[in-house]
């Protein structure tokens, strides 16, 4: 899923060429983001448009030949004359007066003649590795385009004299960004090309060609330093309070992928002001952890409002009873880069003391990637270590989640100071046995030498056995019935299975006629869409579900940790169906709960309505012999956290 | 020791009264780090100077009445327009064109009164915690400004600021008025320092100095209409001396931008010297882009 969707989309003909647009944002001044030569499209920007749109209206557009645009393959159709007429109508059709132009590459060439021939339109440019085309989305454009654009160059040959007459009068605030390893265009170009136009140069040391793509953060803010230093929008007011003066400040962040992160924050954050009663923790968080937020009373940064949603990327992600969530996480990086700058505005203006991240990947990430953000202290949690090829991968995602494990481990021996703490959600039997890839360190050995164990954190208390008799009585779960709970939790991902065990319900029902079978298909599935059984029931949302799942005789689950560790907590039994290439579900949740000797794993592909029928009149109503889950996760945690603030 | 020498030190002679500089450095734009009340000189800006001096040329003088500059004891020399007169001969002196002028409390006049009549002059101006009379002054000293020649008995705070008390307790008035200056818990040497500072002028310094006056309220304001180059506010919002009212207000009028100090008082260029240099530096910079 995108960061961001454009506010307005839209086509110009340009002699029979198509020209694709997009709008995003407002705020002046505008921004036109130029993609350089048809051998990529707009979408090469698409780590910094979220960004900038957040600050100003940006427009963007698919060059010729490339993205949504047409593809001409006539020599005549690609001239410098050709892009600067399609960037003129772009301006135009998107009743734009006067734009910054953000270049990249090539596209250099073309702002230069546009603000030579229509110097009004062209408040200022920012050129990021000014020169010639480079590689990348090349797949979908084709050679010929390629081979016409090129020759296109020959028919006006640029003159050296006359381009640099241009540059010298350009007439104009010029940022040139440039990596000092590009070998696509010489770092020493892009000086040079500050040097005659008068521009600012930036230079990144140790990127290349696309430092716009590959350090996003650093070109984000150059860009919006330059533009706010241009327009004279430094902020009129701005308050700075002494080191002393300060109250204690936490920024918490809470992953919104599962629900199962928030309820062990909270925990933490509880425990937390019990030792620093003086302590404002706010939150920077999105839906659906808001809504538990806002219901226990906490405070949440209103930034939070900024966030592109993960949780609605990882849905987009699933389909069926399957996500490949490490393809799905790779496939967020534009969330993670967007998410990541509007958490650094919050950090770099709020004085926080202690950052608490809570599988908030983008913060652990672009924090070792660009080091000199850090603000204030920084505590890691997570419940797994290890990113995990799963078999049908092959070579290729054994040697990507081999190369991001070489990555992260890379991070934290070159930049220890990045975790200030970092907590394994968890004892240390629970981490997998296995490597990190090849020539890498042992997950367990690694997990032991840089991690703190908390023990497990559930966020809540099982209740005692007459408690629990209470509470089925009150949920109305009569003594002599056998309850079986299923549930997919609160994500739209997995409604597959529920259609699987209403299947199995008839069949179970012939085999323990005691059964009751409560289907939940939560608040993202819509349960007049399942089908119905007498003495079957549908619910949608449950209020407090957790209560149903400490009393029932049996649960039927996907394979996340938070659920079945409360089962397991709640000592009941359980099938669970990890989802289909899920990594994290498939060994690490599978691990742990062996560690418990609690649950039955099952196969949701090999597993039929006959068979998951068998396995819950196996498994309803048995006694169950897990080792018991430790209670006391969020005091340990805390304590850990307390010595940092 | 200090921190850093200057490169040149000189003296001008305005209307037979020594005005003492130090110039250091030598990047581009000057800045020009006026004085403020005669009751503390130049080094008040020691925090300052040797940071800024390493990429700017930065220029210091002592106001008539402390420092290395004469201790007249008539009001003349103290007067805004002999200050101002002061600072361009300074300029003169040096040769320099045009600088961004930086001003403590009521040097904040001085700093107008250049920008107005010699624009061509000032590059910009930054204001740290302004003492001008767009808003009353803080709270208890306002009223000490009526009783200030009155024969008080036994004056306890700012009753202090009193003509005769000077004269008899100077230097205890310089440490309650330094106990002001600085709110700030632990500001035992920045008191130590300013009181130290005081004490080499004397109070019949400071009546002359009193009895100058100050530019009224419209005065101020039509200055401020006419500023056309960028003004920054500094001001903490512990200020006991001059509210953030006064800092607001100059803000407004000038179309400036403003940098509040939590939690800081009155001379926050000492007590918080990291936060104003680095505000300094990224105000110059835009000013000189």
């Amino acid at each position: 899923m995108r960061a961001r969707q454009p506010d307005l989309t839209g086509v110009v003909d340009r002699d029979g060429v198509p020209i694709f647009y997009e709008v995003h944002g407002d705020g002046e001044p505008a921004l036109l983001l130029i993609p350089p030569s048809p051998i990529t499209h707009s979408r090469i920007y698409k780590a910094l448009l979220p960004h900038l749109a957040r600050h100003h209206r940006v427009v963007t557009f698919d060059g010729r030949g490339n993205g949504r645009s047409g593809r001409p393959v006539d020599v005549e159709d690609h001239t410098r004359a050709a892009n600067v007429a399609d960037i003129l109508a772009v301006l135009d059709a998107t009743g734009t007066a006067d734009a910054v132009l953000v270049t990249h590459c090539h596209a250099a060439w073309w702002a230069v003649e546009t603000i030579a021939s229509q110097p009004d339109r062209v408040r200022a440019l920012v050129a990021i590795e000014p020169g010639v085309p480079y590689l990348g989305w090349a797949l979908e454009s084709t050679g010929e385009v390629l081979a016409a654009a090129e020759e296109a160059q020959d028919l006006d040959p640029p003159g050296r004299e006359r381009f640099e007459q241009q540059c010298r009068d350009l007439g104009v605030p010029t940022l040139v960004i440039h990596g000092d390893l590009d070998v696509c265009q010489h770092v020493d170009r892009g000086a040079a090309f500050a040097e005659l136009t008068g521009g600012d140069l930036v230079v990144i040391e140790g990127s290349g060609h696309l430092a716009l793509v590959r350090d996003p953060v650093a070109v984000n803010r150059a860009i919006i330093r330059f533009v706010d230093r241009i327009t004279g929008a430094a902020m009129r007011r701005h308050t700075w309070t002494r080191g002393m003066h300060r109250e204690r400040k936490v920024l918490y962040l809470s992953s919104p992928i599962g629900l199962g992160h928030v309820r062990r924050d909270l925990a933490v954050a509880e425990q937390l002001r019990t030792r620093h009663p003086d302590i404002r923790v706010e939150w920077l968080a999105q839906h659906p952890v808001t809504t538990v937020l806002e219901a226990a009373g906490e405070t949440i940064h209103p930034a939070s409002d900024w966030l592109a949603s993960e949780s609605g990327h990882i849905a987009s992600e699933a389909a069926g009873h399957d996500l490949h969530c490490f393809q799905a996480l790779r496939r967020m990086d534009e969330i993670l880069v967007t998410n990541f700058m509007v958490f650094q505005e919050v950090v770099e203006d709020g004085l926080y003391d202690l950052v608490i991240g809570d599988e908030a990947w983008d913060v652990d990430h672009f924090w070792h990637e660009n080091p000199e953000l850090k603000r204030g202290s920084h505590v890691w949690f997570t419940d797994f270590v290890g990113y995990l090829p799963m078999p049908d991968g092959g070579e290729r995602e054994a040697y990507l989640t081999a190369d991001y494990n070489a990555e992260k481990i890379e991070h934290i021996e070159r930049f220890p100071r990045i975790r200030d703490r970092a907590i394994f959600v968890g004892n240390a039997p629970d981490v997998v046995p296995e490597v990190f890839g090849p020539d890498l360190p042992k997950i367990t050995d690694w997990t032991q030498d840089h991690f703190d164990f908390s023990g497990y954190i559930t966020g809540f208390t099982p209740p005692p056995p007459d408690e629990a008799a209470q509470w089925r009585a009150e949920l109305g779960y009569a003594d002599d019935e056998k309850i079986c709970i299923v549930t997919v939790g609160g994500s739209g991902v997995g409604e597959d299975l529920l259609h699987k065990a209403i299947a199995a319900y008839p069949i179970a029902k012939r085999a323990v006629p005691e059964l009751r079978m409560v289907v939940v298909a939560g608040p993202r599935i819509d349960p007049q869409r399942l089908p119905r059984y007498p003495g079957l029931e549908v619910h949608g949302y449950v209020e407090r579900l957790y209560r149903h799942l400490c009393v029932c005789d049996l649960a039927v689950v996907q394979g996340g940790l938070t659920t079945t560790m409360e089962l397991t907590a709640a000592r009941r039994p359980f099938l669970y169906f990890p989802l289909g290439h899920h990594f994290e579900q498939t060994y690490h949740v599978r691990h742990r709960l062996d560690q418990y000797g609690a649950g039955v794993h099952m196969d949701y592909v090999a597993t039929d309505p006959d068979g998951l029928a068998a396995a819950i009149t196996a498994e309803i109503g048995r006694a169950v012999d897990y080792r018991p889950v430790e209670t006391d996760g969020a005091e340990r945690a805390a304590a850990m956290i307390a010595e940092l603030i | 020791m200090r921190a850093r020498l200057p490169d040149v030190e000189g003296h001008v002679d305005r209307d037979g009264v020594e005005i003492g500089y130090e110039v250091h450095g030598n990047g581009a734009p000057t800045l020009l780090l006026l004085p403020a009340w005669t009751i503390v000189h130049s080094r008040l800006w020691k925090g300052q100077v040797p940071y800024l001096a390493r990429r700017h040329r930065v220029v210091v003088f002592d106001g008539p009445g402390n420092g290395r500059s004469d201790r007249p004891q008539d009001p003349d020399p103290y007067g805004h327009e002999a200050v101002a007169a002061a600072a361009i001969d300074v300029m003169d002196a040096i040769g320099t064109d045009a600088v961004v002028l930086v001003s403590l409390s009521k040097g904040a006049n001085w700093s107008l009164k250049l920008a107005v009549d010699h624009p061509e002059h000032v590059l910009g101006q930054v204001f740290i915690a302004p003492s001008v009379p767009l808003a009353p002054p803080s709270g208890a000293r306002a009223r000490s400004v009526d009783t200030f020649y009155d024969e008080l008995e036994d004056p306890q705070g700012w009753e202090k600021n009193n003509a005769h008390y000077w004269l008899r307790h100077y230097e205890d008035f310089a440490e309650f008025f330094f106990s002001q200056c600085f709110p700030e818990p632990h500001s035992t040497k920045q008191r130590e320092d300013t009181v130290g500072w005081a004490l080499e002028t004397k109070p019949e310094v400071l009546l002359a100095d009193a009895m100058a006056g100050m530019p009224d309220r419209d005065t101020v304001l039509g200055w401020c209409a006419r500023v056309d180059s960028p003004v920054l506010v500094i001001h903490g919002s512990e200020d006991r001396i001059s509210p953030l009212s006064r800092a607001e207000a100059l803000t407004e009028a000038t179309g400036g931008e403003l940098v509040v100090l939590q939690g800081s008082g009155h001379i926050p260029l000492a007590r918080d010297p990291v936060k104003v240099n680095l505000a300094l530096r990224d105000f110059v910079d835009r000013v000189a882009s």
